[in-house]
């Protein structure tokens, strides 16, 4: 409250300023010499992460391009140079394309209704469902488990025979599904879990966007006779615009990165028709202990990400 | 920040304080290692650390082993994956090891079963810090001898400790040899196996003078039998939970394939060859066996061993090392048998538990005959284990009265004796990607989803794919 009110009092308090025009030079000669001082104390604020990144990201992404042209391995004691011969094999090994097409698959079916669900829900809360605490905290509280918590419930729920959906389903006579042991079904069910999971946070973002639309327009709309529906299409959708932009690239880079629940809930089965590419990096180097080759399958999926985040981003940026 | 800081300079070897200071010059080098002084494979653990931080979590740490503790007395690691119900008996049995050895310092450390185990283990020994001692599946020597991960034994130190080969089974203490040498000491072995209800069996009329399951030969006593059963339970005759448990298919797959006296080849470089006939035979039986009558198509491991648990099936498919779950479930109403012959010849598929020596960058011989005292007592103590349902490798033990005297422990041992392993190649063994991915390409045939032909091309495909991959150990 004070700042708004010293705010307000500034355009009379300016003509003074003014008037004691000799002043300024001292001034700057004053500002420039704090900012170098600055400058350096904010060297020191960013060094730890700064050497944090080095050491966790930069680095290990240089040398793991370095091992992807070696044929390393995680038990042999020495590894060799042997240029691009790592990558000819990813290009033309099967199983990279058919487990990237799992993971592209994966995030098809996960971004879409994460947005949209998310989207929904928000609204709803947000046009006064009764109890607005209450539902705020159920949509987000998933987000905050483990993902080794969310695959074990699931895994129960998804239990043949005897887990609670397939004995729900046989109580209402319906036939039992192969939630997880279907190749047809088990990436949709993998998916699912994952909504429920993760769809809290693009709730939160969309709660947050929509609180900060002007209660004024609304009222306005109203005033001129505009129901419910239209503002919600006229108004609420519209404003929404930006911060789908900003959801759909974090969860589109979320879901490819999807590993941990399909690891812990099929291990990539069945028949391999859930495995994602990271599990196939995963299971390459740490199982089969090649890490020349992961590092190399690593560097061919990093590539294809690193594209299409630039040509998504790069429209955005001319938008802004 | 400043936490995190002190625990990555906590990493093995010189390197993180070094690369501090020099990194902002290096940042856009090729990354070649050698001009920066330090060794490769202190780069390669610390990038791993680094990298596996990412992808793993805390799933490396702990890879680091103190070679003496605080106190001057020797110190004896010793790394093992038993994270089941047999894990309370190995403690216990370290324990009574540490009580007959005041001056060692004897202590275990369990970690997560399955392919994360191999990972760290190969890990902790490449970066040549490894624990003194450390469990592997005999399965799985092939992977590791070859690539000089692991130390042979010297077989005069285990002489001297009153260990020597007569004291083992045959086929377990040939398994353990690599190049004429002795690579692991074996444990135990534990085969796949069935369990039943005792009563009944009886009920079925499928029991002998003595209340045991008499032998079931042939594939369609087995299923007889099944049926026999299924009547007096009401239900389905016995439990196979396959869904969700690729190693489990593979295993069974594997002792039935062996029955068959089928043939195989399996050398890296060349394609697989199995007898597919004989291959698709055994799918053929097990597609009969899961007809919702005998055995019910839909289950995974907890549906099967629940049911039997909860007496709903009278037999079920299942490895030993279960037995204390359903001990604890079903009292001394249980029974045990050799995997059914249902094919030509008795064959049982089973791994074994073996103590092995990963390679110590500096070998310290005090901590090395240190080692060897701690595993031979630990061999003795096998009683303890055998509980856990085990078969003691160590014959001594199995001829022992109060082995004889445990139901139904010494029923099944006879499968020690006709034990089948994974093949020896270097991809295969217990906690492989090789049975995960092979369990998983007969899972819809299993199902009825697909034909016996189709998991034996798709099972060949798999085998193709990983013997077209280089050797990482070679």
């Amino acid at each position: 409250m004070t700042a708004s009110s010293t705010s307000l009092s500034a355009p009379v308090a300016r003509p003074s300023r003014r008037s004691t025009g000799t002043r300024p030079r001292t001034g700057t000669r004053a500002v420039s010499h704090s900012l170098r001082a600055q400058d350096r104390s904010g060297y020191l604020f960013v060094a730890p992460f700064a050497v944090a990144t080095g050491l966790f990201l930069l680095w290990p992404t240089i040398y793991g391009l370095w091992m992807s042209f070696t044929d390393q391995s995680l038990t042999a004691t020495a590894s060799s140079f042997i240029g691009f011969d790592n990558y000819v094999e990813a290009f033309s090994d099967p199983q990279v394309w058919t487990t990237l097409w799992h993971t592209v698959w994966f995030t098809l079916l996960s971004t879409v209704p994460l947005i949209l669900v998310a989207l929904v829900m928000a609204v709803l809360v947000h046009t006064g469902l009764p109890g607005q605490w209450v539902w705020r905290l159920s949509f987000f509280a998933p987000f905050l488990l483990t993902s080794a918590v969310v695959s074990s419930l699931a895994s129960w729920l998804f239990q043949p025979e005897i887990g609670l959906l397939d004995v729900g389903l046989a109580k209402l006579g319906l036939g039992p599904i192969g939630w997880l042991t279907d190749e047809n079904v088990a990436m949709f069910s993998i998916a699912l879990v994952t909504v429920w999971w993760t769809v809290g946070f693009n709730f939160l973002l969309y709660l947050a966007a929509l609180q900060g639309i002007p209660q004024q327009q609304y009222e306005a709309a109203t005033i001129d006779g505009a129901g419910g529906w239209r503002r919600l299409f006229s108004i609420t959708l519209p404003q929404m615009k930006t911060i789908t932009g900003v959801i759909v690239v974090l969860q589109l880079l979320a879901s490819l990165k999807v590993f941990d629940q399909i690891y812990l809930l099929t291990g990539g089965g069945p028949n391999g028709s859930t495995r994602p590419i990271l599990e196939y990096v995963y299971d390459t180097g740490f199982t089969n202990y090649r890490l020349g080759y992961a590092s190399a399958i690593s560097y061919v999926f990093f590539a294809l990400i690193l594209v299409f985040t630039l040509v998504r981003l790069l429209p955005t940026k001319k938008e802004a | 920040m400043k936490t995190k800081l002190r625990t990555s300079g906590g990493l093995s070897g010189p390197w993180p304080s070094r690369a501090q200071g020099r990194f902002p010059r290096r940042s856009g080098s090729s990354g070649t290692v050698d001009d920066v002084g330090l060794s490769r494979r202190g780069l390669l653990q610390a990038a791993l650390v680094g990298a596996g931080g990412v992808a793993l979590g805390g799933a490396l740490s702990g890879c680091a082993t103190p070679t003496a503790s605080g106190s001057g007395r020797t110190s004896v690691m010793i790394w093992d994956l038993f994270s089941g119900g047999d894990g309370g008996l190995m403690q216990e049995m370290v324990g009574a090891v540490r009580a007959g050895n005041p001056d060692l310092d004897v202590d275990s450390t369990t970690l997560a079963w399955g392919p994360p185990y191999y990972t760290k283990l190969a890990m902790a020994s490449s970066g040549g810090r490894p624990p003194e001692a450390a469990v592997m599946h005999l399965s799985r020597l092939a992977g590791y001898a070859p690539g000089g991960l692991l130390e042979p034994f010297d077989l005069d130190a285990l002489a001297e400790l009153g260990i020597t080969r007569e004291d083992f089974p045959a086929a377990v203490w040939e398994k353990a040899q690599f190049d004429g040498q002795l690579y692991a000491l074996p444990l135990d072995t534990h085969p796949y196996i069935n369990f039943y209800n005792p009563e009944m069996v009886r009920q079925a009329g499928l029991a002998d003078a003595d209340g045991k399951l008499r032998p079931l030969v042939g594939a369609d006593a087995f299923l007889d039998a099944g049926r026999d059963l299924a009547e007096v339970t009401g239900e389905t005759g016995m439990s196979w939970g396959y869904l969700r448990d690729p190693a489990g298919c593979w295993r069974v797959f594997w002792g039935l394939y062996s029955q068959t006296g089928g043939g195989y080849d399996l050398t890296p470089g060349k394609a697989a060859e199995l007898d597919t006939a004989k291959a698709e035979g055994v799918f053929e039986f097990l597609q009969e066996m899961l007809d919702g009558e005998v055995a019910a198509p839909n289950q995974d491991g907890g549906a099967a061993t629940g049911r039997f648990m909860s007496k709903r099936t009278g037999l079920v498919f299942d490895g030993e090392w279960d037995l204390p779950m359903f001990r604890d479930a079903l009292g001394d109403n249980l029974g045990g048998a050799p995997f059914p012959t249902i094919f030509d010849q008795p064959a049982n598929y089973a791994d074994s538990h073996s103590f092995v020596l990963p390679r110590q960058a500096t070998p310290d011989p005090e901590a090395r005959q240190a080692t060897y005292r701690v595993l031979a007592d630990l061999l003795r103590e096998s009683m303890t284990w055998a509980q856990a349902g085990h078969i003691p490798a160590y014959q001594p033990i199995v001829q022992m009265p109060e082995y004889q005297a445990l139901v139904p422990q010494s029923d099944y041992a006879k499968a020690a004796e006709i034990a089948v392993f994974d093949p020896d190649v270097w991809f295969a063994g217990g906690g492989s990607d090789f049975q995960t991915r092979i369990g998983d390409s007969m899972m819809d045939t299993l199902s009825s989803k697909a034909t016996p032909k189709t998991a034996v091309d798709r099972m060949l495909s798999e085998m193709n794919r990983l013997l077209s991959q280089p050797d990482p150990a070679a």
